[in-house]
């Protein structure tokens, strides 16, 4: 690794001895390696020798990138993602995957018309490959901008031509010439999947998700309707999940990934926040953060959790770690349709909570305090029935009689129907939570410091 | 006086006012862009190109560039940095609840995680009156240094690194590649790169050491802002009066570890970037007018020392020079000022040669600002832009980016700024680990598996693209070493007990005014934002990128992105003018982090995009 081999192709594959994409072209500007990012990815599998490919029938997929009225927090959000991890997918490293080439602005090696060949070539079905899209960002109402230049672009065209010859192409344009032929589209992140915040109130682009831009009607060259991964910005690994279950999929290893009535992951997002919420037991417990850093469930402070589908406080953000609640941050709901508009103003206890944190404020006041009866049970060894020999203060004077008689029945219902451990009928523990090495050494040698001063002042 | 262009004059108590007698102080006279000549060249000459990169890559968001080039005399003629994104972001928070501001504008941009959310919520706890208590401010000094932590290394080794990467520099100049494997890197057993030749091919797309390795140390950082801050990009914990974060021991445990792992990085990167910018400098001198461009800079300072900020507009220059960044424009290499108020005075934007209409029309809306200072009409407090979709034209409008500009002068802004500032000013508070000397910023790094190490980084005698580049590594060095000193005020913090890191907060109803003065990984970040009856009545972003990648101004001078690039000379290796890659002028680009989607969201008017029968010929001018 490291090194580009001196020579191309060999063993590895027949199309790794076509002359490289830059001959013949009429100019190399952009072109700063003289090879594309696609050849490089393609020298490395090369380099890998025996192909690991033959696991299925795909070899290769081409993955565009595309990012209409985008922050590039999606890109930024994938580029964290690792499982799997974005350059095990664009280096073929993971076997029975086939080898992806991203096509993408922010990562790709060349520039200009160099990087933008390949949507054509994909337009036109001459690539080797078939093509994923992957989309983040809004689509705006291009008919807004019709008098000048679309609101968001990428690339001109003709290629190589003068530049007071060309036309910029909307992004927008590009999702209707390449969406047809493409094997699968997939919308990355809230603005693509519902439009998020440039489609919110008060927008003058006129912006609108994927899906509401390719119509019901749409299907790929596979047969699917736009695939969601939503969130603002998304869980990275949500995305390279996805496309490693379809992936699997395709190359007949995993199963069929199942998506729900609005295409997203249904392993990933038919369960609301809440339910996996480090904080969900507070919420059952009637127990609320007040101010903001408290511990406690977050509802009051304007957590939208219980009605979010997301999946990030079980995933968490990256790597397993994080996620917005698991930190302290009130869910704003930006994986769902209704994001931002039908959230705001954010900060704000969302209204439904009046209703459901009441109600388990009432049972949660009930089921707290026996909770805590039998927690302070649990919390003594076997060995403690009265006191406790703790250095920290733990000195509580034993437990009560209520106590003793609560747990006597507690204890029944426990073990009802099965055998305590280790406690034949007539066998007891002794009492106390003296034990043997206290007959073994002197007497002293397991006392308490405050006790042996003591004892020391009584010895004559 | 800080001020040559602008008509304001400083009192003795250090007032501002205008300076009597001039009737109207602002105005001036726009010039026209003249190409008539280039055009004859262009029709005449083989060996004048004209260079359209559509899109460039490796920059964040829609970037496009033009150029003429002359590949006889190997320079450029002619340079226009196009943004070809605009979302409008300002009007969807206009009429708003301000409670919606944080989170809405985060969204400007998610290549910074939290810089937009943080900007907006300094804004609104100028305009609530409230700011956050000391745990507050330091949780949120540890959340934009991990931020630029993963910022930083994406630039160097995803974004900027492949352009000096053996693929590329074995294609442009197979000369200094035969060169590169001969040349001992002076560093090497530190950074264990044996030779540049070594360095180059780490930088190798895909395949590299230096590439895989800086994507996975993107991930670090990340993975201790997710703990602290929910995830990464648009934090969720970023609330008025301080963050919503629950802090454990645990989190700062976990954060303090991955910041031990990046320190024996950190230090082996910013000694291979100077190996590689000497190695540059060595092979070839003309490399140092890379990307070469007048030293004026601008910075807002960031990372508040939490017992002096305060959130008044009053008190701003005060608590402006206590942060770990100063504040400060530089112009000609000199430190002009480092207080907030007079940068903030300076401030103007200007749209000639963007697809905006101007908004002159509407009248004044500040005249001076909160303290009786004079204001521009073209400052972003009074600014309302209407956006105005146009042609192309490199004679009229090309852009989505309008030009910023401070005492009328083109200023760059970057995590060089925000370092070069702080350096010059010698105002950083006192710690352990930085030292401002006034001509340098010392690093003190403690021992990890390598030994603890000094660092200097000094302010350069030349500005060039390699000089950027080596400043954002040392940068890393600095943001790291403010994330330790903030973890461990945390810990200082949580042992005497003070761990309320929120203040309570109410909308107020009547007018109010604010500004957010902040940094993101590229350097200088406003929000301005007023305020009345309880919602937003204007919102204003002014973007490092919105300086950086901004057209031609009314004043004939062009953006930073374009100077750098008419400053470039073109140095690879063709024989033919076909063979020509641009190399260098994308190198001098890339060199300044571009950042579109920060760029152009800019937007603040009516409801309405300004629509008109465009019946100008731009598509005969080229």
């Amino acid at each position: 690794m490291g090194e580009i081999p001196e020579k191309r192709g060999g063993e590895a594959g027949s199309h790794l001895q076509r002359v490289s994409s830059t001959v013949g072209l009429p100019d190399q500007v952009g072109n700063v390696g003289r090879r594309t990012m696609e050849e490089l990815a393609e020298d490395i599998v090369a380099s890998h020798g025996k192909s690991q490919m033959s696991l299925g029938p795909l070899e290769k997929v081409y993955v565009f990138w595309l990012a209409g009225m985008s922050c590039d927090g999606c890109t930024v959000s994938v580029s964290g993602a690792t499982e799997p991890a974005l350059e095990d997918l664009l280096t073929g490293s993971l076997p029975g995957i086939p080898l992806v080439i991203l096509h993408h602005y922010v990562l790709q090696l060349e520039s200009g018309d160099h990087y933008m060949q390949s949507l054509l070539k994909a337009e036109q079905g001459l690539l080797d490959g078939p093509y994923v899209i992957a989309y983040e960002g809004s689509i705006p109402d291009e008919n807004l901008s019709a008098e000048g230049e679309p609101f968001a672009g990428e690339g001109s065209l003709p290629l190589w031509a003068a530049s007071d010859k060309r036309r910029r192409i909307s992004t927008a344009e590009w999702v209707k010439r390449l969406a047809p032929g493409a094997a699968a589209m997939i919308a990355v992140g809230t603005c693509a999947t519902w439009g998020g915040i440039p489609a919110a109130y008060g927008n003058v682009t006129g912006s609108m998700s994927v899906m509401d831009w390719l119509g019901a009607d749409y299907r790929s060259a596979l047969g699917l309707p736009v695939i969601n991964i939503p969130g603002c910005a998304p869980v990275g690994d949500n995305f390279t999940d996805a496309v490693q279950a379809i992936l699997l999929f395709l190359q007949g290893l995993g199963p069929l990934p199942e998506f729900d009535e609005l295409g997203r992951p249904a392993w990933q997002f038919s369960d609301t926040v809440h339910r996996k919420c480090g904080r969900a037991g507070f919420y059952e417990e009637g127990t609320f953060a007040k101010e903001y850093g408290d511990k406690e469930c977050l509802v009051e402070v304007g957590c939208w959790g219980p009605v979010v589908q997301c999946n990030i406080t079980e995933k968490g953000a990256i790597a397993h770690m994080g996620g917005c609640m698991n930190a302290g941050g009130p869910c704003i709901g930006c994986t769902m349709p209704g994001f931002p508009d039908k959230f705001s103003p954010f900060y704000k206890a969302p209204p439904g909570s009046m209703i459901s944190s009441y109600t388990s404020r009432v049972t949660g006041s009930i089921v707290r305090s026996l909770r805590r009866i039998s927690q302070r049970e649990r919390n003594r060894e076997i060995r403690w029935h009265d006191t406790v020999p703790s250095g920290w203060a733990m000195h509580d004077g034993g437990t009560s009689f209520t106590h003793k008689i609560l747990e006597f029945f507690y204890e029944a219902m426990q073990f009802q129907g099965a055998v305590p451990p280790e406690r034949q009928p007539g066998k007891k523990f002794p009492q106390g939570h003296q034990s043997l090495p206290d007959r073994v050494y002197v007497e002293d040698y397991q006392v308490l410091p405050d006790e042996r001063v003591k004892r020391d002042e009584k010895r004559p | 006086m800080c001020f040559k262009n602008l008509p304001i004059e400083f009192d003795a108590q250090g007032n501002a006012q205008l300076v009597g007698g001039v009737a109207n102080p602002y105005a001036y006279t726009p010039r026209e862009i003249k190409r008539d000549k280039l055009e004859e060249l262009l029709a005449r000459n083989g060996h004048i190109k004209d260079v359209s990169i559509s899109p460039v890559t490796r920059v964040a968001g829609a970037l496009s560039f033009h150029a003429v080039a002359d590949l006889e005399k190997r320079k450029f003629l002619e340079a226009n940095s196009v943004a070809t994104i605009f979302r409008g972001y300002e009007v969807i928070l206009k009429g708003r609840d301000p409670r919606d501001a944080i989170y809405i504008s985060s969204r400007a941009c998610g290549v910074c995680g939290g810089v937009h959310s943080t900007a907006a919520c300094e804004a609104i706890e100028m305009a609530f009156g409230i700011s956050p208590p000391p745990l507050g401010t330091v949780l949120r000094n540890i959340a934009l240094s991990l931020d630029f932590l993963y910022d930083h290394p994406l630039h160097l080794f995803l974004l900027a690194g492949p352009d000096y990467s053996q693929v590329v520099v074995q294609a442009t100049s197979p000369a200094m590649w035969e060169k590169a494997q001969v040349t001992d890197a002076p560093n090497a057993e530190i950074h264990q790169f044996k030779t540049i030749g070594d360095i180059m091919k780490g930088l190798n797309p895909l395949s590299g050491k230096l590439y895989l390795d800086g994507l996975k140390m993107t991930r670090t950082p990340r993975e201790a802002y997710s703990v602290l801050f929910g995830k990464y990009p648009h934090p969720q914990t970023v609330v008025p009066g301080g963050m919503s974060s629950t802090v454990t021991i645990t989190d700062f445990n976990e954060t303090y570890t991955r910041l031990q792992k990046m320190i024996d990085w950190t230090k082996r990167m910013i000694l291979l970037w100077d190996d590689l910018t000497e190695f540059f400098y060595d092979y070839n001198p003309e490399y140092k007018k890379v990307g070469a461009r007048d030293m004026n800079m601008i910075d807002l300072g960031m990372w508040d020392d939490e017992n002096s900020y305060d959130a008044t507009y009053a008190r701003c220059n005060d608590w402006g020079e206590a942060r770990w960044a100063t504040p400060g424009v530089v112009i000609d290499g000199k430190l002009v000022t480092t207080k907030l108020q007079q940068i903030n005075l300076g401030l103007e934007e200007f749209v000639e040669h963007s697809y905006y209409e101007n908004w002159s029309q509407n009248g004044v809306r500040f005249k001076t600002d909160p303290s009786g200072a004079p204001l521009s009409p073209n400052h972003p407090w009074n600014k309302e832009t209407m956006p105005k979709p146009s042609k192309e034209s490199w004679k009229d409008r090309y852009t989505w980016s309008t030009a910023p500009r401070w005492d009328r002068q083109v200023v760059e802004a970057g995590a060089y700024a925000r370092i070069w500032t702080t350096a010059a000013a010698g105002k950083m508070p006192k710690n352990r680990f930085l030292e401002s000397t006034g001509h340098s910023l010392k690093i003190n790094m403690p021992k990890t598996m390598l030994p603890e190490m000094d660092f200097e980084w000094k302010i350069p005698e030349v500005w060039n693209a390699f000089e950027r580049n080596r400043a954002r590594a040392y940068c890393m060095g600095y943001n790291l070493m403010v994330a330790y000193s903030m973890v461990l005020k945390a810990f200082d913090y949580l042992r005497k007990g003070e761990d309320k890191v929120s203040t309570k907060f109410e909308t107020p109803k009547g007018e109010r005014i604010g500004v957010g003065f902040w940094g993101a990984g590229r350097g200088y970040l406003s929000h301005h934002l007023t305020l009345d009856k309880g919602v937003i009545t204007n919102y204003q972003i002014v973007t490092p990128s919105t300086f950086n990648a901004s057209p031609h101004d009314p004043f004939g001078n062009p953006g930073p992105y374009e100077e750098a690039v008419m400053n470039t000379p073109i140095i690879e290796d063709y024989s033919k003018p076909e063979e020509f890659t641009g190399v260098d002028m994308l190198r001098a680009i890339r060199s300044f982090d571009p950042c579109m989607p920060c760029t152009t969201h800019i937007y603040g008017g009516e409801r309405e995009i300004v629509r008109e029968v465009n019946t100008c010929a731009c598509s005969a001018e080229g």
